[in-house]
């Protein structure tokens, strides 16, 4: 009798469209079925190790680390053979993962190519193969024999052929078969169950799965499909009846001998930072007090002196020297080439990490502490998030390359998984439903829409009258959910490593033409303890390097951050007024609403409005206490001083992240390990966490400490709130820098502050066009494109700093043509469209589309002659192209009608998105078309509670998933924009104009709340064809 | 010369609607299914537009039923119209895919003037069922732009006709996209606007094209249309939004094609003996029923009458959503012998064919089978027997090679009463079809019988023996 079993061969849901099991789901049935190890081997991949591990740390089972290949071609006079690799140690890992690197680095993002060459070039001696030997159908004797001699040469002794019962048709041949390559190459037999799944139950979605891999439904799929549901994790008895003893008990050798254990992988940091003769802890210590006499010049504040030395020194006890050293060497790097970057996150805000440049929070300023952030028990590698400016993070990843090497540099994955939407669609398609009815329903289910469960909805729309054909679907497509579909690039966690990376883990190829990724991604490196330096792309940091360079051009000299007075006054008054269109993080209509409501008067206010403007707060219903406290409304309490020194920043109410995981240990009682879970399973909730089972927890937790059941509710509620969408109170504090700092810039600094916000678009929530309303609003002169005075980009001009648009506002025009404009135009300027034309050596593309943007103001009359002029241009060819170079100004054409306001209004939205002559709301209102209708500015002044008519362009439809089915459609006039609310009733009834109109009407009420004001919508009415009359009526109206 | 033109702005849609008793909101989609061609009136009232992506309308209409557009289809049910259209014109030009041209300054005299032929038109189209934009013109193209905007009148006054011309705004005068937008950037906005500029400057500074287009609008420029030829064949079909499940359903379109064909033969003065039927199916292949008359006919209650008895012989096999009546064998009233007027050569196929017919005559249709293997684990799905197709070509794949199976498979199980002597192989173990609600479970043996039979025995979940088959 054998003495248990090691599976061999499982493929999880890793392998795409194959695996119908997540490696977490194998590994706990290998121990619920007493297995003595599993090996997870996904097609020349090991992402599903890191998840198999996680499941079986601390327990009896053993996992191997394994991959599953085919060849692309075959070894001489035999066939493509297919194979498992077994890692027997770090090193048998290390060639593995090298391999894989090959296979997958040589072919197109998703697949891997590998040859027999590859395999004999490559390094294997540490690890088993196991030899799946092709079908009796698919080769000769002959030729399997070829196959099995040239493995055999390759691994001799760890050559194993691999036997599997499936109990399908043709079975007993192969059986034979195997047995005789196993005489005739003396090489023992090991049984395998070809795993595809870790239950029988599976088989549906594997089939499923199966059939969606060729392309086919279930009822065409035929012979794709497997004929039975055997490939799963068999109970010993079973396996015992349907395998020799000998070959079990060669699984369980086989795993004896594997002695890879996937935890043993440690992190070993780079060591090219460190100069020879200099430890890392001295040269950190070395760089440090660098930064600090350029910080504190004056010298340190003995307090902060203190914190440097407590900082060190814990860094150098978890010796987490390395993470620092490489943090700064690539802040250096963005610092010497001038791009602004910003660190944040867990041991950012630190004050070596002030020193070191990587953060400019002060620790002066703001009382963080670095223990919170650096976890002597969790034992986890410091996590820091650098953001650089989004149009140059692109030179930073390619530094990091070049330093370290493609070999040594790559990009954390993320694993793209099915999502309803993608799962229903998928499942509907292999079940050969209609895919316009598929279609249909994904339309028709509100995801918003809590009330009723989407399973409801589908029953509802009636996508199948057949009962069990609905429940099947449903029972898939919920399995399927959260199932990995394919890996993707992480937007800038890179790992470095000091040896080759692909001995560590196994890279591939990303979409992106020159990015690689590992197979791993950041959950995974967490929990196998490997550090990642994440690079990330901020828009407004770009913005504010363009701004703090204008105003260095204003003042004469160089402008920095440093240079900006902190805690002023003015830019808090600005900000307190709701005034932040353009600024970092609190420009979107509910952070402007809160503004007047918060009243941020110091730095810290500015932390707290980043993060209370979230679902968390929000759904914990912590926004209104927090709100009262802070106005001196309800006194500010604490049950204990744990407590207090919780929430004693916060005036007693839970804001970040680090607060409610911290609560639920001092209130609730969590250990430090549970406490861990929790915020893992908040990083996880929306994707397939579960947080049920935290809640009795909690709730009972904080009753026994005497708490009330309501706060522990609220509490809950503001966890599952956090639930993929946690903001920590690390990261607030590094955007609420760069909060102030815009805001500072827009209050003192408007022309250079829009100049820098339009020269840096795409970002941020407004579309240029809203921002150079607003510029206007602030008194800045803004001037149209016009190739004699514009550059590409927008610039300041004159002594005044006017806001000049650049060229690169007319959309479609090339960017080379639009510089030479600038660069060639003579000193008097362009005196005629044809020596525009040859000045600037522009196509005819170009020339149209300047003439559209009326940018030719200074030698056309209009752009209705301004293009009649260009369409009479032939291509010279190249004999008589000296003639047609004269300087001849054409005849305007009488039969064309000069352009009116309102074309003239509607022909620069259609080049340039915007208008700087009247709104269009304003020529409509002077037409006579809006009687009723207030204005913006107008509402500003009206009572609340009357009836009002509004009507404007819709800016921005959006409904917020903590704001249950309320729509909030922003309307712009002349004037500035109108806040519509629109609530679930009120939008169901009216749906068609609420999302097709451009233009809309509203009649509602207005409501106001301190300086905010509010139009509960009524009836809206369509007014789209509006704009398509503005240049008829305006032309019968003057 | 004088022209009329017929547009029917939503041809697919009024047809589908013609076949229902009731029916909800309702568009065509286009052929990737991305956006809305054509909008019933419930569904315009519920602020579907033409032009709207679907996900837009159905968003506005959660209940919209969507018919997707299929370019063969359009043809057909244009000469459809062309056909109905040649019995008032004899000279008809289509404009595909929604549109026709008549010659009607002959037909003046013989309807007594414009109105009449204006109303007997409108007329005919209400009956039938049909919306349609008329225009009239001195150009073919004048008829078309009017007719496409709805700005047609019942007038052959050329001021009044190039008054309405003029009017009309640039995007609706058919100029390709980029003249059209050349124009707007020249603050144009109607088609007098474009006859204003002077013709040399107009080849030159826009093209020669756009020129050539005018002058054709305008007439100065020869746009010659030939006439178009009644095909051979009839062919109507019907599409159903909801699938009809039993025959009754099929018969209310099915009358009004009968009818129509009625009309169709009686204005050729022919008759037929050979109605072909094909009803569609979602998800399975077409049922295809062929009527034989006993003697040319041309009766829409005598073809009905048939239909009838052949569909209560025959029960629906699955709902079907479309219906398509074709009738290729014409012979003349004079000559009643049912002479075929196909003249196709007698080549292979067509041998094969009568062949199949003719035991199909003799043996009912229901008699004559094809088998074929089909790709399924279940032996009971393994293979199939259906309609007599005609020989295709050679299928691209090479088939997989069939399993190990008896030749002779029992039409269905029976239960195993003698233990069998030896056993030669096994378990072979079947699970599958779990979808489609015939899930089978099953271990198979090879065993032999004590009478020495060799059968193919099976032991179900519920632990039953079974022979499913027998070996040679």
């Amino acid at each position: 009798m054998a003495t248990g079993y090691a599976e061999l061969f499982c493929f999880s849901n890793f392998t795409f469209l194959t695996g119908a099991s997540h490696p977490h789901e194998l590994a706990e049935r290998a121990l619920e079925l007493g297995y003595n190890a599993i090996a997870i081997t996904d097609a020349c991949s090991v992402a599903g190790i890191p998840r198999a591990w996680a499941a079986l740390k601390d327990s009896p089972v053993k996992l191997i680390t394994g991959s599953w290949f085919e060849l692309n071609d075959a070894p001489s006079s035999s066939i493509a053979p297919r194979f498992i690799l077994l890692a027997k140690d770090r090193q048998g890992y290390a060639q593995l993962c090298k391999l894989i690197t090959t296979g997958r680095r040589r072919a197109e993002k998703g697949r891997y190519q590998l040859f027999a060459r590859d395999i004999e070039t490559h390094e294997l001696d540490r690890c088993f193969c196991l030899w799946l030997p092709p079908s009796t159908e698919h080769a000769t004797l002959p030729q399997t024999i070829a196959c099995g001699e040239w493995l055999l040469r390759l691994f001799e002794q760890r050559l194993r052929v691999a036997a599997s019962r499936s109990l399908e048709v043709g079975e007993e041949l192969q059986l034979a078969r195997i047995r005789e390559l196993a005489d005739h190459l003396r090489i023992p037999v090991v049984a395998t169950g070809e795993v595809h799944m870790h239950s029988r139950d599976r088989q549906p979605l594997q089939d499923v799965l199966t059939a969606l891999r060729n392309h086919k439904t279930l009822e065409n799929a035929g012979h794709c499909l497997f004929q039975n549901g055997e490939r799963y994790l068999r109970p010993l008895s079973v396996l015992q009846k349907l395998f020799p003893e000998s070959w079990i008990r060669e699984t369980i050798q086989i795993a004896n001998a594997c002695q890879f254990e996937p935890g043993s992988l440690r992190y070993e940091y780079p060591p090219d930072l460190v100069p020879s003769g200099e430890t890392p802890a001295g040269l950190l210590k070395r760089l440090t007090q660098e930064g600090e006499r350029r910080r504190y010049p004056s010298g340190t504040p003995l307090k902060v002196q203190a914190l440097i030395r407590k900082e060190l020194g814990l860094i150098s006890e978890m010796k987490y020297e390395h993470y620092f050293l490489t943090i700064h060497d690539i802040v250096a790097f963005a610092r010497s080439q001038g791009i602004l970057c910003q660190g944040r996150g867990s041991a950012a805000n630190s004050a070596v990490c002030y020193c070191l440049g990587i953060t400019e929070v002060n620790p002066t300023k703001v009382e963080l502490l670095f223990e919170r952030f650096i976890s002597k028990d969790r034992n986890e590698p410091p996590d820091i998030d650098v953001d650089f400016e989004h149009q140059r993070r692109e030179e930073v990843i390619q530094y990091i390359y070049q330093r370290y090497g493609r070999e040594r540099a790559a990009l954390a994955a993320t694993v793209i998984r099915y999502r309803p939407r993608s799962a229903i669609r998928d499942v509907g398609k292999a079940l050969g439903f209609d895919a316009a009815l598929v279609e249909k329903l994904l339309d028709g289910i509100d995801w918003r829409d809590k009330s009723t469960n989407w399973h409801q909805q589908i029953l509802d729309k009636g996508l199948t009258q057949n009962p069990q054909m609905a429940n099947q679907f449903f029972t898939l497509v919920n399995t399927l959910l959260g199932f990995p579909r394919h890996l993707s690039q992480h937007v800038g966690g890179f790992v470095i490593s000091a040896g080759p990376l692909s001995e560590l883990v196994p890279v591939e190829n990303a979409a992106m033409q020159d990015r690689t990724v590992i197979q791993w991604d950041k959950d995974d490196l967490e929990s196998l303890g490997l550090m990642k330096v994440d690079v990330l792309a901020l828009g407004m940091l770009t913005a504010i390097r363009k701004a703090l360079e204008l105003i260095s051009t204003e003042k004469g000299t160089p402008f920095t951050i440093q240079d900006i007075p902190q805690e002023d006054p003015d830019t808090y008054a600005m900000l307190q007024k709701g005034d932040s269109i353009g600024v970092f993080q609190v420009e979107s209509r509910a952070q402007i609403n809160m503004l007047p409501r918060l009243k941020p008067e110091t730095y810290y206010d500015l932390v707290i409005e980043v993060a209370i403007v979230r679902p968390g707060p929000i759904q914990g219903d912590m926004v209104h206490p927090y709100l009262r406290r802070k106005h001196g409304l309800e006194p500010v309490e604490f049950p204990n001083d744990a407590i207090r020194q919780v929430l004693e920043r916060t005036l007693g109410v839970p804001i970040f992240q680090e607060q409610v995981i911290k609560l639920a240990m001092v209130a609730a009682g969590f250990s430090a390990g549970e406490a861990d879970k929790l915020r893992r399973a908040m990083a996880a909730w929306k994707s397939h966490g579960d947080l049920t089972p935290f809640r009795d927890k909690l709730i009972s937790g904080m009753l026994e400490r005497g708490h009330n059941q309501d706060f522990a509710e609220r509490l809950y509620q503001q966890i599952c709130g956090f639930g993929g969408y946690g903001f920590p109170e690390s990261h607030a504090a590094s955007f609420a820098l760069l909060v102030y700092v815009s805001a500072w810039i827009k209050r003192h600094h408007p022309a250079a502050f829009y100049c820098a916000l339009l020269n840096s678009q795409p970002m941020g929530f407004y579309s240029p066009s809203q921002l150079v309303q607003d510029a206007r609003r602030h008194d800045v002169t803004v001037l149209p494109p016009d190739v004699n005075f514009s550059q590409w980009e927008h610039t300041l001009e004159g002594p005044t700093h006017q806001l000049r648009l650049g060229l690169r506002i007319v959309q479609g025009l090339s960017r080379h043509g639009g510089q030479r404009i600038y660069e060639n135009r003579p000193r008097q300027g362009y005196r005629s469209a044809s020596e525009l034309r040859t000045g600037a050596s522009l196509n005819q593309r170009d020339m149209e589309l300047l003439a559209g943007a009326n940018a030719m103001a200074g030698f056309t009359a209009d752009r209705h002659q301004a293009y009649w002029q260009l369409l009479d241009y032939e291509e010279p060819s190249a004999l008589f192209a000296q003639e047609t170079e004269t300087d001849y100004q054409s005849e305007p054409c009488k039969q064309l009608p000069q352009p009116t306001e309102g074309q003239n209004v509607l022909a620069d939205y259609r080049s340039q998105g915007l208008t700087l002559q009247r709104h269009p709301l304003a020529l409509l209102r002077e037409q006579g078309h809006l009687q009723h209708c207030l204005t913006a500015e107008q509402l500003r002044t009206t009572r609340p509670g009357i009836p009002v008519q509004v009507a404007g362009l819709v800016t921005g439809r959006q409904r917020p998933g903590s704001a249950a089915g309320v729509t909030f459609v922003t309307l712009e006039d002349e004037t500035g924009n109108v806040n519509v609310v629109v609530w679930l009733a009120t939008a169901r009834q009216q749906r068609k104009p609420l999302l097709t109109a451009r233009l809309l009407h509203v009649k509602g009420v207005i409501e106001k709340e301190g300086d905010i004001v509010h139009v509960m919508a009524g009836k809206l009415s369509d007014l789209s064809h509006l704009i398509n009359t503005l240049p008829v009526s305006s032309r019968d109206f003057h | 010369m004088l022209w009329l033109y017929l547009h029917f702005p939503h041809l697919l849609l009024d047809h589908i609607q013609r076949n229902q008793d009731a029916t909800g909101a309702l568009v065509i989609v286009d052929g990737s299914g991305q956006a809305v061609t054509q909008a019933c009136a419930t569904a315009q009232e519920l602020g579907v537009e033409v032009g709207m992506r679907l996900k837009t309308a159905l968003g506005l209409a959660p209940d919209l039923h969507i018919m997707q557009a299929n370019p063969k289809q359009e043809v057909w049910l244009l000469e459809d119209q062309a056909r109905w259209l040649y019995h008032y014109a004899a000279h008809i030009t289509l404009a595909p895919p929604d549109g026709l041209w008549a010659e009607v300054s002959s037909l003046q005299k013989l309807y007594g003037g414009l109105p009449a032929i204006w109303q007997t038109l409108e007329q005919a189209l209400t009956e039938r069922q049909l919306t349609a934009w008329i225009a009239i013109g001195h150009t073919p193209q004048t008829a078309r732009l009017l007719a496409l905007t709805g700005k047609g009148e019942c007038t052959d006054d050329k001021g009044r006709i190039m008054t309405a011309l003029g009017n009309l705004p640039l995007q609706a005068a058919g100029f390709d996209k980029k003249a059209c937008s050349r124009l707007q950037r020249l603050g144009l906005s109607t088609l007098a606007d474009v006859f204003a500029l002077p013709a040399p400057e107009l080849a030159r500074r826009l093209s020669p094209e756009l020129l050539s287009t005018v002058q054709k609008i305008q007439g100065t420029r020869a746009d010659p249309k030939t006439p178009w030829q009644p095909p051979h064949t009839f062919r109507h079909r019907a599409d159903f939004i909801q699938e009809v499940e039993h025959t009754q359903g099929l018969l209310f379109s099915l009358q009004r094609i009968l009818s129509e064909l009625e009309e169709d033969l009686c204005w050729r003065q022919q008759d037929t003996d050979t109605l072909q039927i094909s009803l569609q199916h979602r998800h399975q292949e077409s049922t295809r029923l062929l009527i034989r008359t006993t003697g040319p006919e041309h009766r829409a209650e005598v073809f009905l009458k048939l239909i009838r008895l052949k569909l209560d012989q025959q029960p629906l096999s699955a709902p079907v959503t479309a219906l398509t009546l074709t009738v290729k064998r014409f012979a003349g009233r004079a000559a009643p012998t049912g002479q075929d007027l196909l003249g196709e050569s007698q080549d292979l196929n067509e041998a094969w064919h009568t062949l199949i017919s003719r035991l199909q005559a003799r043996l009912g249709d229901q008699a004559l089978k094809q088998l074929a293997p089909s790709e399924d684990h279940r032996p009971e799905c393994a293979w199939s027997a259906n309609a007599v197709r005609k020989p295709t070509k050679q299928p691209e794949t090479e088939p997989a090679p069939l399993p190990h199976r008896p030749l002779w498979l029992l039409k269905g199980p029976q239960s195993l009463d003698q233990t069998p002597t030896h056993w030669l192989s096994g378990p072979e173990r079947i699970s599958s079809g779990w979808w489609d609600g015939q899930r089978v479970h099953r271990d198979y043996y090879i065993a032999q019988l004590p009478g020495g039979e060799l059968a193919w025995v099976f032991r179900d979940h519920q632990d039953g023996w079974f022979i499913h088959g027998w070996f040679g």
